[in-house]
Parts: structure tokens; sequence; C-alpha cells
């Protein structure tokens, strides 16, 4: 099956600055794609082209078999998208914007009032209906923004850091519906600059800095892609012998071991879940009685690291 | 529709501004009107307050339908129009929609105030007025299309707001909607060919006319100022969407 989005050299520079270089990337139909990277990488810009806001300088892109410079109308019949910002004008209400829009997707009358009904009810917006955007506060306008397109419910959606501003049960509430937006048949591209988010709602994730696109896969395989980025630490009975060191180096998943104490010893390794069984086997058998065990993976800022020698947070800081 | 069903409701969330504008409307009619009419006794306007009421109409039409370019800036403002770009519309008929609500808009607005004006005026032809109606439906779409086309070309509001305050001095008092074109033409020959070929003034004849105030309009055959008006609203509803293609189409309001 073809990809339903293949972007080809896209390109977008603002005079000097080259907000996207020469990305290449496909979406798969029916996946969720994180696409990640701090303030500045690029993504908003990607997201700009894809929905032909703006026109790339060079490069395009195929959205659902129509190229987004030669047939951007219909690019846009596909897409539903969820600004960074929202885009309302403050004398509106929330079921203005809402209804409004469902309107333009050409929804039929009653389904329309339907869905606005259910989605505003699901974010907990309802309530809140007739009161203009200006009396909101920035997480309600973000779950405003965000209704326009559960109620299109698009072929593609599109959604620029969901939970901005946005409070934990918020955050909980819009993760669980736009994984159902999922489950109804839409393919959703997730730009964020939150590594739990991207985390866990993405099937592949895409990382993004200075407008490169840098890797892209799922997150489990990115993860184990960093060498020794999995941390075992055990913690024995007894003192570590340096034949059990010699031991746990000769597992080809293990890239060190330190003796963090004389009973902790801290291994990197890979592949953590399957390993970690063959470790304790291992040491079962030698009769080396153990306390404790306890395991960390790497993160998707680990990730973001290893490629790029920053964290996330870093970069946002230098504003790279 | 949708696109200009929109702009309509927009615009009537600006209570204040419709107040206030309806306050100015009400007073220029019972204070200026009545006071300047006054002094103001030529053969050619044999009762200036009527004259006056019907011109006041359209000036009034014409700075309600500029309101659309100033939502422009809005909107750019506050990121929508990157919102109304991404939406399965094409640019044509968002700029066309949009053309259409911003004259829409205006249209409804002065209604009630065109009411008080032939309640002013007096005597109606109900096929004339309607007529005048039709074509003053254009000359707002018309004015709305200009203001949008001006508005995606210059990207300062500050600017906007200075050129629109300047065309209003030419487009509007080099017209005839506050003075009769044999007026004009005595006070400067140049001002009159102005006047002579101005929507404007295109707008106050055929309501003139279509109120039944003939004996001052400045064509004899309304069928001239109507073409007008057809050519005025067709040239900028065009050039309103080629421009809004091109300029913003690939972020070039940005």
């Amino acid at each position: 099956m073809p990809p339903i989005i293949q972007i080809t050299n896209l390109t977008k520079k603002f005079g000097n600055i080259m907000a996207v270089d020469h990305l290449n990337l496909e979406v798969e139909d029916g996946e969720i794609l994180g696409l990640l990277g701090p303030n500045g990488a690029g993504k908003t810009t990607t997201i700009l082209m894809l929905v032909t806001v703006i026109r790339p300088t060079e490069g395009t892109a195929t959205v659902g078999g129509y190229d987004i410079r030669k047939n951007p109308d219909k690019v846009r019949e596909l897409i539903g998208v969820v600004f960074q910002e929202p885009k309302m004008l403050w004398v509106s209400t929330t079921w203005d914007i809402v209804n409004w829009h469902a309107k333009v997707c050409g929804l039929p009358n009653e389904e329309r009032k339907r869905r606005v009904r259910q989605v505003l009810e699901d974010l907990d917006m309802w309530e809140h209906r007739r009161k203009n955007v200006h009396a909101l506060s920035g997480g309600m306008r973000k779950r405003v923004e965000l209704a326009k397109v559960l109620v299109q419910r698009p072929k593609i959606a599109i959604i620029d850091e969901p939970t901005a501003q946005v409070d934990v049960v918020g955050k909980h509430r819009i993760w669980n519906m736009i994984c159902r937006l999922r489950d109804e048949g839409s393919t959703i591209i997730l730009a964020t600059n939150e590594l739990y988010e991207a985390d866990i709602l993405s099937d592949r994730v895409a990382i993004m800095h200075k407008g490169k696109l840098l890797v892209c896969d799922t997150p489990k395989t990115l993860k184990d892609s960093i060498i020794g980025g999995d941390i075992v630490e055990i913690q024995l009975e007894n003192d570590a012998s340096t034949a059990i060191i010699g031991d746990l180096k000769n597992f080809k998943e293990v890239v060190n071991v330190l003796q963090i104490k004389p009973t902790l010893l801290r291994l990197y390794l890979n592949k953590v879940e399957e390993v970690v069984p063959k470790i304790m086997n291992m040491l079962l058998k030698k009769n080396v009685p153990v306390t404790s065990i306890h395991m960390s993976e790497p993160s998707l800022d680990d990730v973001f690291a290893h490629y790029t020698g920053l964290t996330i947070e870093e970069a946002q800081k230098v504003g790279v | 529709m949708l696109v200009a069903e929109r702009d309509v409701r927009l615009f009537f969330q600006y209570k204040f501004l419709i107040i206030i504008r309806a306050i100015w409307f009400v007073s220029q009619i019972v204070l200026f009107g009545l006071i300047a009419s006054r002094m103001i006794n030529v053969q050619e306007v044999p009762d200036y307050f009527r004259y006056y009421v019907s011109g006041l109409s359209i000036m009034t039409l014409y700075s309600a339908a500029i309101f659309i370019g100033f939502d422009i800036y809005e909107e750019a403002e506050h990121g929508v129009f990157e919102y109304l770009l991404s939406l399965p519309v094409s640019r044509r008929q968002l700029v066309l929609g949009r053309s259409i609500g911003g004259g829409l808009r205006a249209f409804i607005y002065v209604g009630p105030l065109i009411a008080a004006s032939l309640y002013v005026i007096g005597a109606v032809n109900p096929l004339n007025f309607l007529a005048a109606l039709f074509s003053l439906f254009l000359f707002s779409f018309g004015v709305s299309g200009m203001s949008i086309t001006i508005a995606v070309m210059i990207k300062s509001i500050d600017r906007f707001d200075i050129l629109m305050g300047v065309l209003d001095a030419l487009i509007v008092r080099l017209s005839t909607a506050m003075y009769p074109l044999n007026v004009v033409q005595t006070a400067n020959p140049i001002y009159g060919g102005i006047a002579n070929f101005n929507p404007v003034s295109y707008a106050a004849d055929l309501f003139r006319w279509g109120t039944g105030l003939p004996d001052i309009i400045t064509l004899d055959n309304p069928l001239l100022p109507l073409v007008g008006i057809i050519a005025f609203f067709a040239i900028f509803t065009f050039i309103g969407i080629t421009i809004y293609d091109r300029r913003i189409e690939g972020g070039g309001w940005q």
C-alpha cells in the first residue's frame, strides 16, 4: 500500500533562514506519526506546507495521491488541522467556531449538530459553548481548536502540540480522543515537543532538528538504536567477584559494566527486556543472590541527544 | 456562501461599532443635514436636505463595506488567516465569499438606515427602488472587493488605515454623494471629470433615481450608472481574486 503522505525534498526558506531543509518522509495510512523536535525545528512550517497554507521553496509532497503544489484544493479536502496557537477571533463563541468549521467541511445538518455536541461534551466544553473565546482559558481555547478536527474526522489529521497549556487530566482526555480518531480511520501527524506524548501516542516518531529530519522509526527501535542505552542496576547480597563481572560482560547485549559499590553493579546494555531474564538465570545458576534490580530504558530525549548532542530542553533554550 | 455567512455573523458581533456608527448616521441627519441644508439654496438642488440624506446613505454603505479590509488584518494578527487558508475551500471561493460577505453585511447594516432615509425622503417608486437596491448590492460587493484587494497588497494596518482615509476623501468627496455634478464641474472641471466616473456617484445617482429624486440626479439615463456599478463590482472582484491568490498563496501575507 503506498504511503498516504510522501514528502520529497520539501524545503522552505524565509530569507536566509532554512526553516525546512530537504525533508524526505513517508506517512503510512492509519498510523500516528509523531513529529518531534524543539521549537524552531521546522515542524510547524512543514505542517503549513502540507496543508497548502504556505508554498514550498523547493521539493513537494503528495497527500492522498495529490501533489500539494498542483492540487492544493484536493489536498485540503483530505486534511484537518489543529494549529499550535488556537486560530479564532475573540468575539466568536465556542459553538460558532466548531459548528461553522463542521459546516465548511460539509457535514449534513443533523449529523453536524450531533457531532458538535458529542465532541464538546467529550472535551468538557459543552457548558462553555455560548462563551466568547476571550472568556476562555488558554487550555480551553486549545480544546476548542482540537474540537474542530474531532468533529471533522478528516482522512488526515495534523495536530500541532495538542496539549500545550492543557492540565494533566485534560491531556489524558485529549490523548484518548486522538487515539479514538485514529481508530475511526484517520491518519494522524502529531507535532510535539513533549517526549512522553510522542512516545505513548506515536506508532513512529520522526525527529526534526534545524529543519532536517534526523531519524524516523518506532519509539522502541529508536531507543534500541542507542548502543548501551538501557541501564540496569543490580544490587547483590554479597560483593561482586571479578568472575561475575566478566560473565556479565560476556553477554553480547551488554556494552559496559560498572561496579558502583562492592555490591552494586550498573550495566549499560541493549534490549533490556530480552537480556535481563538471561542475566538473572545466569546469576541464579552461579548462586549469586540478588537483593534488588532496577531497570531504565532510554527516553526519546536520549535519542534526540544521541543525534544532536543536546537534550530537547537544551535545544529549546539555545533556540536551535 | 458559508464564508459570506461567517463574515456577516462576525460583523454583528462588533455591537459597539454598530451602535456608534448608527448614532453617527442619525446625528449627521438631524444635526448636520438639517442645519447645513438651511445654508444651501441653489437652483440645482431645490431641497438639499433630501439630497444630503440620500448621499449620506451611500457614504455609510461605502464605509461599512470598507470594514472587511480591517478584518483581514485582525485575522492575520490572530492567525485566523492560516486557518481559513487550510479549509477545504478554493481560494476563489474564499475571496468571492469574503467579498460577498463584506458587501452583504454592509448592506444589512445600512438597511435600517436606508429605511430611515426613505422615511425622510418621502416618495418611492417600488420598481425603481428595487432596481436601485440591486445596484447598491453590487456597489457594496465592489467596495468590499476593493478593500480586500488593498488589504492583501498592503501589509501594514496603519498604512491601510491612512490609504483608506485618503481614498475616502478622494472617492467620496469627488462624487455626487454630497453635491450635484454641475456644482462640482463649476468648481473645477477636473473634479467634475472624476465625479463623472466614480462608483460612489453612480450609486448615489441610482439611489436617488430609485427613491424618486430624479430632478437632482446627474445622469439622464439610469442605465449608465448601473453599467458603471456592474463594471466596478466585476473588476474589483476579479482583481481581488487574482491578487488574493498571488499574495496569499505561499504565505505572502506573513
